[in-house]
Parts: C-alpha cells; structure tokens; sequence
C-alpha cells in the first residue's frame, strides 16, 4: 500500500512537471502546444542517439533538453506567428489544430527515422529503504529532480522581476504591455522554458522506465489531463493536479488494471471541466 | 427569395466568416447534389472490376459522411466534438453486439445504434450548453471521450475482441458483401444526409444556427433558444455517425478500436472539411474524394502519410482558413468581374 502511494508521488511529481510546461504557454499566450508531448519525445530521441555515440549521460541530456527549447522556440517564431493576430477563443482554437499539425510532423518523422529508439537512463546506484519500502534509486533521484526544477520554477515566478513580468502578461496581455513589459519576449521565454520542461520531463521519466518513441501522444494527453484539472495557467494548480493524478493512478493500475485506470483518469479531468471549469487553481476560464 | 442564384454568389472575396452557411435561394443546392450523385454513381463504372479500389472508394463515401455530420455539429453550431470516431464506434459496435450476441436482426440494430449515437451526442450538447463550455472546453471533454472509449473497447475483450477487434457477423450472405452494392448504399447515405443537411437549413432550425453561429449573445438576445438548437445539431450530427458506423460494421464485416480512433478517423475528417469549406453543402464530399485519391496515390509511401497529413494540416489552416474550394471560387469569380470591369 504505502509503496503503491511512494509510486503515486514520483510519477505525480512528473506528471505535474509535464503539465507545467503546458500549462505556462497556455496561460501566457491562449496557445493549446499540442506538439508539446512530441516535442518531448524529439528530446528523448536525441538522448539517447548522442549517448550511443559515445556521449556521456550528462552532456547527452542537456543535449536532448536544449534541443527540444530549440524547437519549442522554432514553433514559436514560425507556425504560431500568425496565431497572435488572432484574439481569445479563434486564438486558442487556431492553435490547436496547427500544434496537432506539427505534432503529426515530429511522430511521423521519428517513426520514419528511429522507428525503434527508446530512451533508458539508468541509475546504478542500489535501492534505498525509506519507512520500510525500498525504493529504486531511479525513482527517487527523478523524484528529486522535479522537486527541485518545482521549487526553482515557483522561486522563479514569486520572486524575480522576470518571473512577474510574465505572470504579469498571464493575467492580462495588455494591462503588461502598458507597463512596459514585451509579451513577444516573454513568449520566447516561456516557449524556451517550455520545451526545457519536456526535455526534463523524459530524462526523469527514462530514469524509471524507458521513453519510446510513439509515447508523445500519450505525454500531450497527460499534460492536457494535469493542465486541465490543475487550472489552465496555474503551476501549483499543475503540481497539485500531477500528484493526484499520479497517486490515482498508480492505486488503480495496481487494483483494478491499466485500461481502466486510463478511463478513470480521464473521466476525472472531464468531470473535473464539468463541475469547475476553472479547474482546483485557475483563475476563471 | 430571390430566383437567380447567381446574382447572389459573392463577386469578390467578401470577408464572410469562416462557417457561416451561405443561403443558397432557389434549387441550386439540390441541383449540385443530384450532380455530385450522378458523377459519383459513375465510379464504379471506371473501377468496378478492382475488389481494392472498389473498397478504397467505400471508405470515401464512408468519410464524406462523417465530414457531412461533423460539419452539422461544427460547422453550423460551432461545437468542436473531438469524438467522430468513438460517435460511429459506439454505433459499429452497438449494432455487431446486438446483432451477433443478443440475436436481434440487423437492420434493427442499426438504428439502435444510431439512437444510442445520438443520445450521446445530445448529451454532449446538452453538457456543454448547461455549464457553457467553449468551443476549447467541448474539444477537450469529447476528446477525453474519444479516449475513454478507445480504452474501454481495448479493455472490454469479452464483448469487444479487445485489440484483435471483431469479425461482425450480421450482415454476410448478404448483398452487403459484395462488391459493388455497398457502394452504392454508401452513396445513398451520403446523399441523404446531404439533402437532409439543405432541409435542415432551409428550415427554421438552419435560420437558428447562422444566428447562433455568428453572435451567441445576440441570437440568444433576440430570442434563440442556443441551448435547445446546440443539442439538436449535436444529437442529429450523433446520430448518423452511429448510424453511418453500423452500417461500416455490417459491410466490412471486421470492425477493430483503430477503426475508430482520433488520429484515424477525427483528424482526417477535420482536413476534408476544411479542405473543402467549413460551413459549404458540399465541401466535405469534395474534401473527402480529394484525399481519399490522394491517400491512394500515395500509398506507397504510407510512412510518410503522417507528415503530409502534418503538413496540409499545417498549410490548410494557414493559408485557407475558409476551405480551398471556396478559395478557388472566389478566386475565379473575382478573375470573372475583373474582365467584366474591363470590357
């Protein structure tokens, strides 16, 4: 039991990673990234081929993770530039099918050129006892990662004149340009930040179980499921929703079986939408 | 009601909304239908002899009337259901189930089906009216849908064949089977519903829709009921789906989850429409036959089916946010007054 919950928090604690990266681009812009998951997967891919040439584990991830920024921010400053002439729900809708779009792009390509890649990192240090359930070191060092990115993200935001520039653009577009803040340059940031999240987001994941490649689909439904709940916008609201997503998961995949744990995660976010459409943190929708 | 309807087309590219039905006056839109049906009743002719082709062709007719359906749902009410797939999956395997399993006579059970379809589509509707769900809302809660019920056929093997899918009996031995008949049943299907699209808009209902459509505030200011039209369009639009799903089921006699899934049927489907014209009588047909030839010319290169669905994706809503067809149109009609205003 308690091993079950210990499995919950570590994958809620990514799951609530994977969301945040959504969820910042959604609440800055009203852009729906559904490439985001792909994106991941891209930075997965490039981990794991520069590892096999010879990189080590270290370089390779940065790698990997600089390289999904990259194209988070190539999205940005190509395929989403016409999207910013359009305002609130065109916008958000314009988005999204693109973002569908260039997430067909990416998956077709990496089952065209690395049709059998998968990401593994392993940790090989021994398992570690905590109150009684010993626990993989993998899961664990993941686990330490997301907190700490979690916690710098939240410093981030709270506490630098950057991190309030862009909640400034969040909470209203227009009021921030007045006060002298760019959203162009606030969007490059959080679109960078984005894909760095991603790229986080499998390098913590491959540390408990390999990534292939056809999982971006998968990574966009569970950011959008973890966005939705948490509140389209909110970081805490992500984390929050990540964990419990996490633990309900991890309980209903060891009672009751896999495929219905997945309906049950999404009938929650449905309900979730249905009775408070602004989700446990949002702001209204 | 004016009587010439070509005095009514559009001269120049008028910014009309992408989406807004065009009331065409007169007979011209069933005059286009009954054209569309005599050249589409023409194909087997051409590739009757091929088993393969025949097929290919079906699975045209087969996505025209999805676009058809989801057009009426997203096009004239503007509610993104991200869930055709599962729609006419409910409906296939409703009907095989009640068919196969519980004896019931097949075509009974289609319009079980259909009626299961619709209530579900209505319900989404009605859902989505009660707590006043966006278009992004209803995208998200018909999309976890379609992925609930992905899962739950996956789940299900007793009654689904899980995976491996199901061999549906009803419906063999029939002329359903052959070779050419089911083509031309799809075709009466696909014709109906277009007909019954044209109905449907001409009538006090369709007049609800384009005001509902171009300002919800003030239709429903003016004494709309949005809600009841919403669930009218999400219900009928439902129920042939399911219906057009049963009848997929009981001619391909196999029917497996992939059939039904978001990436294979909501997403094309989505392409054909506004390829063809969000909003247009016939712009789903045009954009169902132009990509089901496209899908077979390139067949060959089905690895990179997926990019080039990316790409025209991508390009389509970039450059055509009105349809191509519409596009071209306006595009020759403006030649046309340019050298009129010549002479």
């Amino acid at each position: 039991m308690t091993a079950v919950i210990f499995d919950g928090l570590v994958l809620g604690l990514q799951f609530g990673l994977l969301g945040v990266g959504l969820t910042v681009v959604y609440g800055m812009g009203g852009i729906l990234n559904l490439a985001y998951g792909s994106i991941a997967v891209v930075a997965a891919v490039v981990m794991s081929v520069s590892m096999r040439a010879g990189l080590q584990a270290g370089p390779a991830v940065v790698l990997g993770i600089l390289t999904a920024a990259g194209i988070s921010l190539t999205l940005n400053s190509t395929v989403l530039k016409p999207v910013y002439r359009r305002r609130g729900e065109d916008r958000v809708l314009l988005s999204l099918l693109l973002t569908i779009g260039v997430a067909f792009i990416i998956d077709g390509l990496l089952v065209w050129r690395f049709p059998i890649e998968a990401l593994g990192l392993n940790v090989g240090w021994e398992p570690v006892s905590i109150i009684g359930v010993r626990m993989r070191a993998g899961s664990l060092l993941a686990s330490a990662i997301t907190l700490l990115v979690g916690g710098s993200l939240i410093f981030f935001f709270r506490a630098t004149t950057t991190g309030k520039a862009v909640r400034s653009v969040i909470q209203d577009e227009v009021g921030a340009r007045l006060c002298g803040v760019n959203p162009a340059a606030v969007r490059t940031l959080i679109f960078a930040l984005s894909g760095v999240l991603g790229g986080i987001f499998v390098a913590t994941q491959a540390m408990t179980s390999p990534v292939p490649i056809s999982a971006g689909f998968e990574f966009t439904i569970t950011a959008l499921l973890v966005t939705v709940v948490g509140g389209l916008g909110s970081i805490r609201g992500a984390f929050l929703a990540g964990l419990i997503l996490g633990i309900v998961n991890a309980m209903s995949s060891f009672y009751i079986g896999s495929y219905i744990t997945t309906i049950i995660l999404l009938a929650a976010a449905a309900l979730t939408i249905v009775l408070r459409p602004s989700g446990l943190f949002g702001e209204r929708a | 009601m004016t009587t010439d309807d070509h005095t009514a087309e559009p001269t120049s590219a008028t910014p009309t909304r992408a989406g807004t039905y065009r009331r065409e006056s007169g007979q011209g839109a069933f005059l286009a239908i009954a054209a569309t049906g005599i050249v589409l009743a023409l194909v087997p002719i051409w590739i009757g002899d091929s088993r393969t082709l025949m097929g290919v062709a079906i699975t045209g007719l087969l996505f025209a009337s999805y676009a058809i359906s989801f057009n009426l749902i997203f096009g004239s009410t503007n509610q993104l259901f991200l869930a055709v797939g599962a729609l006419a999956g409910v409906g296939a395997y409703a009907s095989t189930i009640a068919s196969d399993r519980l004896g019931l006579p097949f075509p009974l059970t289609m319009v079980i089906a259909a009626g299961l379809s619709m209530l579900i589509g209505g319900a989404f509707s009605w859902i989505a009216v009660r707590r006043s769900l966006g278009i992004i809302f209803t995208g998200i809660v018909t999309l976890t849908f379609s992925l609930a019920f992905d899962n739950l056929l996956l789940g299900q093997r007793d009654f689904t064949g899980g995976e491996t899918g199901i061999v549906v009996k009803a419906g063999s031995n029939t002329f359903l089977r052959q070779q050419i008949p089911p083509y031309y049943v799809f075709l009466s299907v696909v014709l109906i519903y277009l007909v019954g699209y044209v109905v449907l808009h001409r009538s006090h209902v369709g007049w609800a829709f384009r005001a509902l459509r171009d300002d919800e505030v003030a239709a429903e200011l003016t004494g709309v009921d949005v809600a009841r039209y919403r669930i009218y369009a999400g219900a009928i639009g439902g129920g042939m789906l399911g219906f057009v799903g049963a009848l997929w089921a009981h001619v391909e006699g196999f029917i497996s989850p992939a059939t039904f899934t978001f990436v294979h049927v909501d997403v094309p489907a989505l392409v054909m429409l506004v390829f063809g014209g969000i909003g247009t009588v016939l712009g789903p047909v045009v954009g169902a036959a132009v990509f089901t030839y496209l899908g077979e010319v390139l067949a060959s290169f089905s690895q990179l089916r997926l990019i080039a669905d990316g790409v025209l994706l991508i390009v389509l809503f970039l450059l055509f946010p009105q349809g191509v067809v519409r596009a071209l149109r306006s595009g020759v009609s403006g030649l046309r007054t340019r050298r009129r205003s010549q002479q």
